[in-house]
């Protein structure tokens, strides 16, 4: 147990105690503790390959003192090296320069508690038998073995339990506590050439009951097998459709670039956007962070600044930036939140058609290039600019033709979000950026 | 057992010989205890000035049970002895029967090197002593190029004390810094932004820090904003692509380097499982993966389970040599470890894992090479990359090279992705330059679990991958 022990009260207890002794150095602070503990159980072709268990605490200590700012954080959590550490920790905040940025967020942008239950906490956690685990991870590994192309065949199971408490000096008080139950499955498959193709799959949940592991091993081993013989394709622009369990990696570059941090640094190329229309009007992104039962949700940030539904893209328009109460000073802008709890994307189809996910999204688009997952690449985010290496499948007349090898897509982020064709109906249930797959125009793809 | 060591984490020998006991009593074959206490220190500077200093303390014991190829593992964060005990129970839970081994009475210290000696030790390095270094990296930056418009330069340091002990009664102690200095600017043109970056980074103390390492990395960043405003990014598709001497080394990491770590080779998902002796490139070919370079920081003096920090030739002449061996993959083999067996820290378990992986020189200049490709990339700097094992297809992002027309350097290009296939790209580097460099930036490794390690290479000429670009 992590939450609700003597062991915690001690732990929190700590929290206060260093608490006071900075305050009664003329510092403010937040010290926020964070505990979290897993259980894994992972096995390799049918056989236990590894047991784990893993207890965590550790104390984060953010000092403010004289506008002047340090971040200190700890896992001994003894009081005389508590002491200790907090008094090393003042006397090098002192030797830090002044910033009339630095300070504790205004008191009345703190979440004043009492919202009902977010739905993240499975108190079954404590009492699910490491039979019952096993069973789970044996029945995932036994669905991959017997194939004729299985190299190897891995399952894991993890359950997770978070526990996070923060104070600080302007009364701010409040915790947290998520259960997460997660499942993989990762095989290797070859078709006599020499190469061997890996794949995996993942469910997650935040309630033992709602773990979906049935199809998690058959997943895996169908989209390894769907890999062989895959061929080069010629350089050219395609259609593109990006499966939903990888479209995040084309929106991180949007989130990011609304960054307060980045923004203020000039370091982001959504910097002076506000207000402008940058992308396809039928883009629209939402931050919904009291959705309940979902990964992300949280009524307050990590400053303790309560979070509330924010549309930071409206029709292709700039609405807000993610700006925490340091950037907001440093910018002059209202604070908003540090950064998306559940974002979402909410576009609209130009055609007024609905489409469940990339089977869907094929036929309508007729040809192209379907990414079920990337390989590397990078994106500027001071312009923008990316290159991904991407793999999938060529698809023609909505269905698929042939896996594809050694492509990258190349190319700007705006002109991508203008070039969004369509989108489907198909976010993860589990995922805590809920982006269903989604369809672009014309993208550069380099090959043969 | 060195007494310094043992106090800092409060145990004796008896208990140590105790906790061994405990975990090898369902019937494990080997077990080990992984004593770490990290301090972490950062200073960063934005806007001018010095705004942020931080401090972490990351102190516990990791306790590993093995039984075949099956592992145990659990750690706890404080080294009193009930809570090692329920670790080293938990972790004995991995075997299940067998008979109960006993360790040698007397222990035995595992000899290592020294890689990397502390001339000023990192504890005493205060505040005070980093900030004229930020300061100096701020000043040099804005001086040097007058379209930067922010700076932004942090410096790491770290220290690890670390006290090993395993069932054959064998234990190390080590001490482990790393320092680094990490920058970045942005630079603004005609309402333009481009941003830029470079950093050092060394197992060494704090002598390491100085005016003219500061200034070497001031003239980095500063001469690639300038250059970012000249390129743009290339018309793409497959062609001969050279690679510039050093950080190119992340060619090797990623096309051949991971699928040499014998976990993937023993579970048979690595392309070159079953290569191992034979010819798989040029005789020109030399690729090593080091842990002896001296203040590299990939060096180990010892690795993570207690093997000491070697040299270990992986293509020898074109023919592959060793895999990268743990205990666990070199049991299997039935040869011996390679000093491979790293961790992020005590919360993970060790595991294969690259160090300082370089190609060794070959014959030809640099211009020789450029001079023999008529249409072509040559690639300068490179950032992340990435590589799917056992299809061997590999990825890595440049961000600034030249195009390459009739065997001479002309526009700059920037910002693209590379993508080949490991064993393939391997058969096709047609030309290996006598210009080996070290790469030592901040180049970490994450496989679940992050790992310093290093990368370097004389240029060489790739016949053919497939180039990131526009149409």
């Amino acid at each position: 147990m992590i939450y609700g022990t003597e062991e915690n009260r001690n732990e929190t207890e700590c929290a206060g105690f260093v608490l006071k002794y900075l305050e009664k150095q003329g510092a403010q602070a937040r010290i926020t503790l964070n505990k979290g503990c897993i259980n894994t159980i992972c096995l390799l072709n049918g056989k236990t390959d590894r047991l784990q268990m893993s207890n965590d605490r550790a104390l984060t200590i953010q000092i403010y003192h004289k506008n002047r700012y340090g971040n200190f954080s700890t896992n001994r959590l003894e009081k005389g090296e508590l002491e200790k550490f907090a008094e090393n920790a003042l006397r090098a905040t002192m030797l830090v320069e002044e910033d009339p940025a630095r300070a504790l967020p205004e008191k009345e942008l703190y979440y004043r508690g009492e919202n009902r239950d977010l739905g993240q906490f499975d108190s079954s956690i404590f009492t699910i038998p490491d039979e019952r685990k096993k069973e789970i991870v044996l029945e995932i590994c036994s669905s991959m073995e017997g194939n004729r192309y299985l190299v190897s065949a891995e399952s894991e199971y993890n359950d997770y339990l978070d526990y996070q408490y923060i104070i600080d000096s302007q009364g701010f008080e409040a915790h947290s506590l998520q259960t997460d139950f997660d499942v993989s499955a990762q095989c290797s498959v070859r078709n006599g050439a020499d190469a061997r193709y890996e794949s995996s799959w993942y469910e997650s949940a935040m309630h033992f009951r709602k773990l979906d592991y049935k199809r998690c091993g058959i997943e895996a081993l169908e989209r390894g097998i769907a890999k062989f013989n895959p061929a080069k394709v010629m350089s050219g622009k395609y259609n593109m459709i990006i499966e939903n369990c990888c479209a995040s990696r084309v929106v991180s570059p949007v989130i990011n670039g609304l960054s307060g941090s980045l923004v203020q640094q000039k370091n982001s190329f959504l910097a002076g956007s506000l207000g402008k229309r940058v992308f396809g009007k039928n883009v629209t992104f939402k931050d919904r962070p009291h959705r309940y039962g979902m990964a992300g949700s949280r009524y307050f940030d990590s400053e303790g600044i309560a979070t509330k539904e924010m549309t930071f893209i409206e029709n292709g328009i700039i609405n807000n930036y993610f700006i925490d109460s340091y950037y907001s000073r440093k910018l002059n802008m209202p604070v908003t939140v540090e950064s998306p709890s559940v974002p979402e994307i909410v576009c609209r189809n130009e055609s007024g058609n609905e489409f469940r996910g990339p089977r869907e999204l094929m036929r309508e688009m007729g040809n192209g290039i379907l990414v079920t997952g990337f390989n590397g690449g990078n994106c500027n985010g001071a312009t923008g600019d990316f290159s991904y290496g991407i793999e999938g499948f060529l698809f023609s007349g909505g269905t698929i033709i042939h896996p594809v090898r050694e492509m990258n897509i190349t190319g700007n982020v705006v002109s991508l979000w203008n070039n969004l064709a369509a989108v489907g109906k198909d976010p993860l249930k589990w995922a805590k950026w809920q982006i269903p797959s989604l369809a672009f125009e014309n993208i550069n793809f380099n090959g043969k | 057992m060195q007494e310094s060591f043992a106090s800092l984490f409060g145990v004796t020998c008896s208990q140590l010989q105790k906790l061994i006991s405990i975990a090898m009593e369902e019937g494990g074959e080997y077990a080990d205890i992984f004593f770490e206490y990290t301090t972490a220190n950062e200073l960063s500077l934005r806007d001018n000035r010095i705004n942020r200093a931080g401090s972490h303390i990351d102190y516990g014991v990791g306790i590993r049970v093995i039984k075949g190829e099956q592992t145990g593992y659990a750690y706890s964060e404080t080294t009193a002895m009930p809570q090692m005990e329920k670790a080293a129970r938990f972790a004995a839970k991995i075997a299940s029967s067998g008979k109960t081994l006993s360790m040698p009475a007397a222990l035995r210290k595992i000899e290592g090197n020294d890689f990397y000696p502390m001339k000023r030790d990192l504890e005493s390095f205060g505040i005070e002593e980093k900030l004229p270094f930020l300061e100096l990296l701020d000043r040099r930056i804005f001086e040097l190029e007058r379209r930067c418009t922010k700076v932004r330069a942090t410096i790491n340091d770290s220290l690890s004390k670390i006290m090993f002990f395993n069932s054959y009664g064998e234990f190390y102690t080590d001490t482990r810094p790393l320092v680094s200095v990490v920058g970045s600017a942005t630079f603004e043109h005609d309402g333009r932004l481009e941003s830029a970056g470079a950093s050092k980074s060394f197992r060494a103390g704090a002598e390491i820090l100085s005016g003219p390492l500061i200034e070497e990395l001031a003239r980095a960043i500063a001469a690639k904003g300038a250059f970012l405003f000249q390129a743009r990014q290339p018309a793409g598709g497959e062609m001969p692509v050279v690679m510039a001497a050093g950080s190119s080394g992340i060619l090797l990491h990623e096309a051949v380097g991971h699928a040499f770590e014998a976990d993937f080779v023993r579970k048979g998902t690595s392309i070159f499982s079953d290569r191992l002796g034979m010819q798989i490139c040029d005789k020109s070919i030399t690729i090593v993966d080091d842990a002896t370079l001296a203040a590299n920081r990939g060096s180990l003096n010892y690795d993570d389970e207690g093997i000491p920090g070697q040299r270990t030739c992986l293509v020898e002449k074109g023919r592959l040599n060793s895999f990268m061996h743990d205990r666990i993959s070199a049991k299997y083999y039935n040869t011996a470890p390679t000093g491979n067996g790293r961790r992020e820290s005590f919360r993970y378990m060790p595991i294969p894992r690259m160090r300082a992986t370089y190609m060794e020189n070959g014959e030809f200049s640099r211009e020789e090479i450029i001079a023999g490709v008529r249409k072509g990339i040559y690639a300068t700097d490179f950032s992340n990359g990435q590589v799917q094992i056992g299809a061997g297809d590999f990825s890595f992002y440049v961000k600034s090279g030249y195009i390459i027309e009739n065997g001479k350097l002309t526009a700059p290009v920037k910002d693209i992705n590379i993508i080949g296939n490991g064993p393939q790209a391997l058969g096709e580097i047609s030309m290996v330059g006598n210009d080996r460099t070290i790469d030592n930036s901040t180049w970490t490794c994450g496989k679940g679990q992050y790992c310093p390690v290093s990368c370097g290479m004389p240029t060489v000429l790739v016949k053919r991958l497939v180039v990131g670009g526009l149409t």
